[in-house]
């Protein structure tokens, strides 16, 4: 399947719009059900911190998910031009408690996970999810 | 996406019966309803998760929120959930530890009633 590469505008409104559109591309590279459940959350998470930091910065800049997958991978990037995720540390505010779990969840249900920042001070998000054995 | 919220009683509890996905977006509807009843003197309230096929960070976070105000008043919040993929999600954040998670909101209502 070729890469597929989606924008959205940083309003949480649009988050659920690639959680759908993120299972069906799962489901056509022959993940089950559980897989694409998995998926489903980690890929949300990585939209509504993009999102979240968008509107943290007052950025109109489009949040952008790709898709890629090759023999033994599926790599799903979430770009944001947002205030930077990765200088969140332990605190008990809520919106910090929400980002830590976010994480957990993230580096829980995929396979890899890496949060780094882009060159304009936004983040870059990388879930890396392995292959079904028996998919094409 | 909508979030179907939908209020009753059970015994001295109200319970908040959940339908749809929550997310980002929709949590803040939850977190709106949940103020609500413990404003209006709700303290012991059971969120009813079986109709929910979505569950993420952001309504955690809620949840988490509400069990702080009602356990300002010395209420409780309890949870009803079986389904598995919902459950993983409290398990990874460990916050099976923190809610009491039920399999029905009799049984939710029973165990709140006799702490």
């Amino acid at each position: 399947m070729p890469d597929v590469k989606l924008e959205i505008p940083p309003r949480t409104a649009y988050v659920g719009v690639v959680r759908l559109a993120l299972a069906s591309l799962a489901r056509s590279a022959g993940f089950d059900e559980e897989a694409v459940d998995d998926i489903k959350i980690a890929v949300s998470e990585a939209c509504a911190n993009a999102v979240l930091a968008s509107e943290q910065a007052l950025s109109d800049q489009p949040v952008s998910v790709s898709w890629s997958e090759d023999d033994g991978e599926c790599t799903i990037e979430v770009v944001d031009s947002g205030a930077p995720l990765v200088s969140v540390t332990d605190g008990d505010d809520s919106a910090n408690v929400r980002q830590e779990m976010s994480l957990d969840l993230m580096r829980s249900l995929v396979a890899g996970f890496d949060l780094s920042t882009t060159d304009d001070g936004g983040n870059r998000a990388v879930l890396t999810i392995s292959r079904p054995k028996d998919a094409g | 996406m909508e979030l179907g919220l939908d209020v009753g009683k059970v015994g001295s509890h109200a319970v908040v019966d959940v339908k749809g996905e929550i997310d980002v977006y929709t949590a803040p509807k939850l977190r709106e309803k949940l103020i609500e009843l413990v404003s209006e003197g709700s303290y012991d309230v059971i969120v009813n998760l079986e109709g929910v096929d979505f569950l993420d960070s952001t309504g955690l976070g809620v949840l988490v929120g509400a069990l702080k105000r009602v356990k300002a008043h010395d209420g409780s919040l309890a949870l009803v959930c079986t389904q598995e993929k919902i459950l993983k999600i409290f398990k990874i954040t460990g916050l099976t530890k923190v809610f009491p998670i039920h399999s029905s909101v009799d049984d939710a209502a029973a165990d709140s009633s006799a702490s």
